[in-house]
């Protein structure tokens, strides 16, 4: 057994220390230094990638459908738009947040943001539909005080500063970018169709019939590797490989 | 299946009678107003837009803006450029056979191949034809014997099935390979297919045909029946024995004269020849066997293999088949041979 023994200090050591446990107390009467966040007064900065509201872009969809068919949750569904394009709805009864919508967006239509505090009034409110996805839902701001936790040599720091956080982001890049390409995985089997040509957004399928022969290409270097034509190729003879 | 990708590849262009016009009116001139059509829906099989089934024609509503012009549909159709087939082909074995497990139109011979090709290891899904209360028929995907327990998918239903198109499906989710059961027209659609792309030459690996003389639309089978005083649900059993129509139902049975409904005879059976399903890997049928067998013909080594098995495992029993018995009806449908010049 270890036992502590009392520092030996001098009377002029003893009389600072105890100045300054006076000052923090004083302080912290004041100011109190909680860990507790006092939201809606105050509100903790989120990282850009933090995994809040989605928001989307029409000019950016491609209408793959990629983040209803990946959603877990089933919360994603598509609707059809005067433009006969079909866009995403979110229901957030459904939405557990994860966020495979937006890394699966080959487009980059789908965007988050650090909101994170929507109220509905019922069930059906929850089902966000497209138009109310593309801009960002209206927010009463009561927060004055942006909270930062900082972890200081093992040690919880809590920041305080009097500002008020910006709650959008921009463009999150991605932590490893794959590059993939459509290949034709069975060229026997193709019917000659078009539908890839027709959907591909980068225009990197042709075709050209010489002497009663269609020869179809696609242009590894402008396909984007968003994989449309995969979806879409009615023999499934289409496959994303890594460039 | 082939694991190399391609960035460039050929796809064979067929030639149009119609050179203007797309290729679906092609098919349509030639084939369906000709009235030469068998139903198969090979054509829907790959059609990759709307090929489809209106008032008991194949029809493709607004072709002329929605076809993709890909002329598939006219590299499938087995009546296209139709050659006629006739008489019982060549055989490994003419047999006759009773399942011990399955119940079925006579001895589930059907049944108790395309469960034996699953038990193998060959096929990993079959795809029968089912039925609903009011016997219109339906495709089922089997992927496992138990689920042949369900008893209306054995047994004939004299109308077609949209079997092709859930080839297709089935294709498209199969790893090891398909089972398939159907007329000699939709036999002769899936080795156009086979013929002609290579993922349905991997895929489908036992195809099962049916004696057949002649089908029905559904409509027109079951407002005929309705009027003969058959009730659709006591309905058990539909059977043509001896040139007769017979529904058994559980109260009774009503028996016709095959020969009396000639006038709703789908179109397209008045140009088959094919009655034994000649292109099959093994056909099946009553004819040719005694009461309770189903007469089976063995034509290719897929099907040997699989009657192999089911002699090692005891399914089945087995009898002498009669080939005689086949004669006058495939001389019947040889007859036809002389409609397809008109």
């Amino acid at each position: 057994m270890k036992k502590v023994t009392v520092q030996d200090q001098s009377t002029v050591e003893k009389v600072k220390c105890h100045a300054a446990a006076i000052g923090v107390a004083m302080k912290e009467s004041i100011y109190p230094l909680t860990a507790t966040v006092q939201y809606p007064r105050q509100r903790k900065k989120m990282p850009d990638n933090f995994r809040g509201y989605l928001l989307f872009d029409p000019e950016k969809c491609i209408n793959c459908w990629e983040c209803a068919f990946i959603c877990p949750a089933n919360a994603i569904r598509m609707k059809e738009a005067p433009n006969k394009k079909y866009y995403p709805t979110v229901d957030y009864g459904k939405c557990i947040f994860c966020h495979f919508c937006i890394d699966s967006c080959s487009g980059g239509a789908l965007r988050t943001t650090k909101i994170h505090d929507v109220a509905y009034k019922d069930m059906d409110d929850m089902v966000t539909l497209t138009e109310e996805m593309i801009e960002p839902p209206e927010i009463i701001r009561e927060d004055k005080t942006l909270v930062e936790y900082q972890i200081d040599k093992k040690d919880l720091q809590i920041k305080k500063t009097r500002e008020v956080d910006y709650l959008f982001v921009d463009e999150v890049p991605p932590s490893v970018e794959i590059l993939m390409v459509s290949m034709c995985i069975d060229g026997a089997s193709c019917i000659g169709c078009h539908v890839c040509e027709q959907v591909c957004e980068s225009g990197a399928i042709s075709s050209a019939i010489a002497n009663g022969v269609m020869r179809m290409k696609i242009d590894t270097d402008t396909c984007t590797g968003c994989g449309l034509c995969v979806k879409e190729c009615s023999m499934q003879i289409l496959k994303l490989v890594r460039k | 299946m082939a694991t190399e990708t391609e960035s460039e590849w050929d796809v064979k262009v067929p030639d149009k009678p119609l050179k203007d016009k797309v290729y679906f009116e092609n098919l349509k001139s030639v084939v369906i107003d000709t009235e030469m059509c068998s139903r198969c829906l090979t054509c829907a099989a790959v059609c990759p837009g709307g090929i489809t089934v209106v008032n008991n024609k194949v029809d493709f509503p607004d072709y002329e803006t929605k076809c993709f012009d890909c002329g598939a549909c006219v590299r499938v159709c087995p009546r296209f450029a139709y050659e006629p087939k006739s008489g019982l082909g060549d055989h490994i074995e003419f047999t006759a056979g009773r399942s011990k497990r399955f119940s079925g139109q006579d001895g589930a011979m059907v049944t108790e191949l395309l469960v034996s090709a699953m038990e193998m290891g060959m096929t990993d899904r079959a795809l029968f034809a089912g039925r609903d209360e009011k016997w219109a028929t339906e495709m089922f995907h089997a992927r496992d014997p138990e689920q042949l327990a369900i008893t209306t998918l054995g047994g004939t239903k004299y109308t077609f099935a949209d079997v092709l198109p859930a080839l297709k499906e089935a294709v498209k989710f199969t790893k090891s390979g398909v089972g398939i059961v159907g007329t000699p027209c939709i036999v002769s659609g899936v080795r156009k297919l086979q013929q002609e792309y290579p993922i349905f030459r991997e895929k489908v690996k036992l195809v099962v045909g049916l004696f057949c003389t002649e089908n029905f639309h559904y409509d027109d089978i079951s407002s005929y029946l309705k009027a003969k005083g058959v009730d659709f649900s006591k309905l058990v059993k539909t059977d043509i024995i001896k040139g007769k129509f017979v529904s058994t139902m559980t109260d009774g049975k009503v028996k016709f004269k095959v020969a009396e409904a000639e006038a709703i005879v789908a179109s397209g059976c008045n140009v088959c020849t094919d009655f034994t399903a000649l292109e099959s890997d093994a056909s099946c049928g009553s004819v040719g066997s005694a009461n309770g067998f189903s007469t089976v013909v063995v034509r290719t080594e897929a099907a040997k293999k699989v009657m192999a098995f089911i002699r090692e495992k005891g399914y089945a029993d087995f009898d002498e088949g009669d080939p005689a018995q086949l004669g006058f009806l495939i001389g019947h449908k040889q007859k036809r041979a002389e409609n397809i010049k008109k």
